[in-house]
């Protein structure tokens, strides 16, 4: 019963593919495929999952330091914000390399 | 992004005077029809509302009976005191509270003004937070020649090891110069991307997930004009610093 509704899940999945059926003929010859939107959501995607892989370590650090030192609480906070704040910069500098080209 | 209500005042009344001082520094309009961007419009309505609010506040110092909006400004001016001894900046603390006390509340208000219903963040502009970022640029330079005299201050671009400078100035340059751009992207990323953020989710529904978006935007607001703040008190700090003693 288990291995059955694996099976059906698995298959559900495949409707995934359903947009295959909007493909229309192939483009002109003289049109070129146009690479930019792709290429810049695949940029973007991963520098928002290592911006939030990074800020992931940063915020556990930080966790983990104020649990360990509770009176060190201000201190720690200020450079967590800080620290989140920086690495945000980074995957906002890919948004905007988006944007310019 | 659509002309604003007051821009288009301004470009009905004031066109002529915008062009004027456009071709003075010879930069003429794109469209000397509409020369106002909405930007400057948006950053000039800022500062007309700081210079109405700052002298009635003046006005009503007291020592005995402080009122409302004199607690408000003791409380922001002992929040960018704690700042700077926080960011690095040992003594002479209290003579740069008017640049990073001014910096703070200017780029506070700019960003929230895009809260406002017919108003938009100045920020949102690239010019605006570039502005900004060479003011602190110029001023943390002109501290650190200030505190070192300009030939000691120079000689510090060339690294802790004076054999290395060739590899050392370089570098330090460049990092100088990639401050003043990851201020001015860092401000202007956040505003903008929010405000791309929200309309994309007021395509999807009206119904009441953007005023999260609006919310996320306050939030937001006050924590870039609180690094922006920060970030130019570590640079001043680090411009100001005496030599460390070698171990």
């Amino acid at each position: 019963m288990r291995s059955k509704m694996i099976f059906f899940a698995m298959v559900a999945l495949l409707l995934i593919a359903t947009p295959m059926f909007a493909q229309g003929t192939a483009p002109a010859a003289g049109a070129t495929t146009n690479w930019k939107p792709a290429l810049a959501g695949i940029g973007m995607a991963i520098a928002s999952g290592l911006c939030g892989l990074g800020q992931g370590r940063a915020v556990a650090g930080a966790s983990e330091a104020m649990a360990r030192n509770p009176g060190a609480m201000a201190g720690i906070r200020f450079a967590l914000i800080l620290g989140l704040v920086l690495i945000e910069s980074l995957a906002l500098y890919t948004l905007v390399i988006i944007y310019t080209v | 992004m659509p002309e604003l209500w007051l821009t288009r005042l301004f470009n009905d009344h004031l066109a002529g005077l915008a062009n004027w001082i456009l071709n003075t520094v010879h930069m003429p309009a794109i469209d000397p029809a509409h020369p106002w961007q909405n930007w400057l419009v948006m950053e000039l309505l800022v500062v007309a509302g700081i210079f109405v609010l700052l002298p009635i506040v003046r006005a009503r110092l007291s020592v005995d009976q402080p009122g409302k909006l004199q607690h408000l400004f003791e409380i922001t001016y002992e929040f960018v005191l704690e700042q700077e001894h926080e960011a690095g900046i040992e003594h002479g603390a209290e003579a740069y509270v008017p640049y990073f006390g001014t910096l703070f509340i200017f780029i506070l208000f700019m960003n929230l003004l895009g809260i406002v219903p017919t108003f938009e963040s100045p920020t949102m502009n690239a010019a605006v937070p570039l502005g900004l970022a060479l003011c602190t640029f110029f001023y943390y330079h002109a501290k650190g020649i200030k505190q070192h005299g300009i030939g000691r201050y120079l000689l510090h671009f060339a690294g802790p090891i004076p054999a290395l400078f060739l590899l050392m100035v370089p570098i330090e340059i460049m990092g100088h110069l990639a401050r003043v751009l990851s201020l001015t992207v860092r401000l202007y990323a956040n505003m903008f991307a929010g405000d791309q953020v929200t309309e994309s989710f007021l395509g999807l529904t009206k119904l009441a997930i953007p005023a999260v978006f609006i919310a996320l935007h306050v939030f937001v607001s006050l924590l870039q004009a609180y690094i922006f703040m920060l970030l130019s008190m570590i640079y001043v700090s680090i411009a100001t610093e005496h030599a460390e003693e070698t171990a």
